[in-house]
């Protein structure tokens, strides 16, 4: 079917038949809401919808349902997480494998009715599992692979999967929808795990207890410790996805001709796409340039990266969002703290795709040429903000 | 790298457990004054043990005695008794160990 | 003396008489939370999930650790999500086909303030949740600081008697009638002062949450907060009701009906001389007070139906 982003994400949802869904609408992802709503009145789906009046009842209610045993499913962006953030870090807190869908908009901060990745950036610290996609079909894969992922007995982490508000949730693209009996086989490996700890009427067992000293640091190292474990297993997620759906997209990076690569993009998103036509380009002319598209944002696939990176000898990092205080993008300032795995390599910083500012294919090439001229040891500027140059 | 049996907690997550013992406070050592009852006056109505916060009047068949342990002092307890037949006496006056654990 | 030989009526109510919580927990002597506390699973039945979230009734309600003081079923929200949580627990047992009764249970401070909204949301939804509100007019476990229940001229820690303001400037919100006018399946009041009443709305509660939404609001006076005598709380409670200052009601689908009238209410001096928060206020600002009262009484009466 030929369906747009956020349709599609409503798909993925469905398929995974969770059983309390919450939404409230917000630019970009409205649709979201309204398709998933359709499900339900037509019998679609058996999810007990909640049409509740905010973004933050949104994340408490599926927090209350996920703790309670059930599989939950929210949708939002922008203002609609922050708004919900206190519940967000709430659910991290409580090991709730919720999978929340984020169309991905500027905010917050500045107003703007425009896509960027601010929000996943303003969020990096909860205590999620954030995945970036980067077109239609992989939305709704990520999301079943997202369920997998959250409710893995080692994991118990709820998951973000991210993709560009604006472009992505509004275009529509050629779907393949899987067999419902394929996902259900997918996601039925789980029932083979031991179950997971959940409220009981009845039983004496109270969620979400106050953690005192020693006990506070358990249940923090523990929430780190899972995160971590959460790098690998996506990988392990993802192949055996590719051998059920006959599709598959990496893991935790993408990597797109590193092998013989010189020099380095790293991006995120629907523009990932774009910078493959750049680099088969740069490609052409000589230049041995290779592509990272970093899916897995957290956990940092450190792993992943400081493999790929190997001998690199420059990397350009294209940044749709920014970060305060580093005097460059927020991904480029996460890939600077892998010097001591990669050596001291030139790292540009290129900020640009905020506000729906197209991100182009003459952007890149230029972007590419900058990485280039300072792997050959040539001066280079650390930062670019490219829509003010132009 | 901490090892499991050095954890304290058996699941993922924040969960308390209340399905063997319970944590107790020893709110018997508060108490300034105590409750004591005049047999003669009570009717057992069981104002008293309905009224009391805590509810630690136990039930002792035609009168109701407080459990010392948890007793606050509040004197709610001697405020309803509508017979006035509970009063509020110094912790100093008895010579037990009650207030002591 | 004769010796009555049967239990009082209360106790037909009572579905457990079990305490679920340990014998001496961490509230104030005289403390009507408490009671309350204590006295909601003895009629609703150990079984009830608890949803709370960080006020007076937490450091008892929630675990330290691995360890509890009691052994309910217990759901940790923060301020802004209890009704929220709530419905999220009460949806997933309806849908899978378990019995399961989820119970709010927080302050004033949450259902009036902070969690306003998404008690408002779960209300107007008709979720098949219980929401107890234990007014103590204030948000007590962080110093006594005023809330939007807090009445006109209380003295406390952000509103406090002094030379240029003398107490809080603005009258209370009356959060059960905007439940009630929200179209609750229940929304009642009740206090520790007529435990057969509380009681009896509680098994009403136990009954209409199959309905939809049920909403109890239990004036919980706070003996720290209002500086009154630790063994006044309960008195104070039956002063509140006497003269009106609380009224006794309850409305079903919107039928509102008084469900303990008062012939002669005493005036409300009598009820505020008991409380030295109001210490404070002037004969002027007691006139007021009362004229308050006798209006937010009025608005209950005339919206109960004669039969």
């Amino acid at each position: 079917m030929v369906i747009t982003g956020n349709a599609t994400a409503a798909y993925g949802a469905m398929l995974c038949r969770p059983d309390v869904a919450t939404s409230y609408p917000i630019t970009p992802m409205s649709e979201v809401a309204e398709q998933l709503s359709a499900f339900r009145a037509n019998g679609l789906m058996e999810t007990e919808m909640v049409e509740v009046e905010g973004e933050n009842s949104a994340m408490n209610v599926v927090a209350g349902a996920s703790m309670a045993g059930g599989r939950t499913f929210t949708a939002t962006s922008s203002w609609g997480l922050s708004f919900m953030y206190d519940a967000v870090q709430h659910a991290a807190g409580f090991r709730a494998p919720i999978v929340m869908v984020i169309a991905n908009r500027e905010a917050p901060g500045i107003l703007a009715v425009s896509g960027g990745q601010q929000d996943i950036i303003s969020v990096r610290d909860a205590g999620w599992i954030q995945i970036i996609v980067e077109e239609g079909q992989e939305i709704l894969d990520t999301i079943i692979m997202a369920y997998r992922l959250a409710e893995d007995y080692d994991i118990q982490l709820p998951v973000m999967v991210n993709y560009d508000g604006f472009y992505l949730s509004y275009m529509a693209t050629a779907i393949e929808i899987p067999e419902q009996t394929d996902v259900d086989h997918f996601l039925a490996t789980l029932k083979e795990q031991p179950k997971r700890q959940v409220l009981e009427p009845g039983v004496a067992l109270g969620c979400g207890t106050h953690g005192i000293e020693k006990g506070f640091v358990e249940l923090r190292y523990r929430q780190c410790v899972a995160m971590e474990r959460a790098a690998a297993k996506l990988d392990e997620i993802d192949r055996e996805f590719g051998e059920l759906f006959g599709r598959s997209y990496g893991g935790q990076i993408e990597e797109y001709r590193i092998d013989d690569a010189d020099i380095v993009v790293v991006a995120s998103g629907g523009v990932a796409g774009t910078a493959k036509v750049a680099v088969d380009t740069k490609r052409e002319q000589g230049i041995k340039v290779g592509l990272i598209k970093l899916r897995l944002f957290r956990p940092f696939p450190r792993q992943r990266l400081v493999e790929a990176l190997n001998g690199k000898k420059a990397i350009g990092v294209i940044d749709r969002s920014v970060g305060f205080g580093w005097d460059c993008g927020p991904m480029a300032m996460e890939l600077r703290a892998l010097t001591p795995e990669i050596g001291i390599v030139p790292i540009l910083s290129y900020i640009d795709g905020l506000a729906n500012l197209d991100i182009t294919i003459p952007h890149i090439e230029r972007a590419i040429d900058e990485v280039q001229s300072a792997a050959l040891g040539k001066s280079y500027q650390e930062v670019t903000w490219i829509p003010l140059e132009e | 790298m901490v090892h499991n049996d050095k954890f304290m907690f058996p699941y993922e997550g924040a969960w308390s457990d209340g399905r063997e013992k319970l944590l107790c406070l020893d709110t018997g050592s508060w108490r300034v004054t105590r409750p004591v009852l005049d047999k003669e006056k009570c009717n057992y109505c069981s104002l008293c043990a309905l009224y009391c916060p805590p509810q630690c009047l136990k039930d002792m068949g035609d009168h109701y005695a407080p459990d010392l342990d948890y007793c606050k002092g509040c004197g709610i307890c001697a405020r309803e008794c509508p017979r006035g037949a509970i009063s509020m006496m110094p912790e100093g006056e008895f010579a037990d160990d009650s207030a002591k654990r | 003396m004769t010796k009555q030989k049967k239990k009082p009526k209360i106790y037909d109510y009572f579905k457990e008489t079990e305490d679920p919580y340990a014998g001496g927990v961490a509230w104030c002597p005289g403390c009507t939370l408490e009671l309350t506390a204590r006295f909601v699973p003895k009629v609703l039945g150990n079984d009830i999930i608890l949803v709370g979230c960080p006020c007076c009734a937490a450091p008892v309600l929630y675990g330290q650790n691995l360890g509890t003081w009691h052994r309910l079923s217990y759901f940790s929200s923060l301020m802004t999500g209890v009704a929220s949580s709530a419905t999220g627990i009460s949806r997933y047992y309806r849908k899978i086909g378990r019995d399961a009764t989820v119970v709010c249970f927080t302050g004033d401070g949450c259902s009036a303030d902070v969690g306003f909204q998404p008690l408002s949301g779960a209300a107007e939804r008709n979720e098949r949740i219980i929401y107890i509100t234990y007014d103590n007019e204030g948000y007590m476990n962080t110093g006594y600081q005023r809330s939007s229940t807090t009445p006109m001229g209380a003295s406390t820690s952000t509103t406090p008697a002094g030379t240029i303001s003398h107490g809080k400037p603005t009258p209370a919100k009356n959060v059960p009638l905007l439940m009630a006018m929200q179209g609750a399946a229940y929304a009642a009041t009740a206090t520790l002062s007529h435990l057969d009443d509380f009681a009896r709305k509680l098994t009403k509660a136990r009954q209409k949450i199959k309905e939809g939404f049920v909403y109890i609001h239990v004036f919980s006076p706070c003996v720290m907060g209002w500086r009154i005598e630790a063994d006044m709380s309960i008195q104070v409670c039956r002063m509140a009701v006497r003269t009106n200052y609380f009224p006794l009601w309850e409305a079903e689908n919107g039928r509102f009906r008084l469900t303990h009238e008062v012939s002669s209410p005493k005036p409300v001096q009598e009820y505020l001389r008991l409380i030295r928060k109001f210490s404070h206020l002037k004969e002027t600002e007691i006139n007021e007070f009362q004229q308050m009262v006798d209006r937010k009484y009025a608005v209950i009466k005339r919206l109960c139906v004669t039969e």
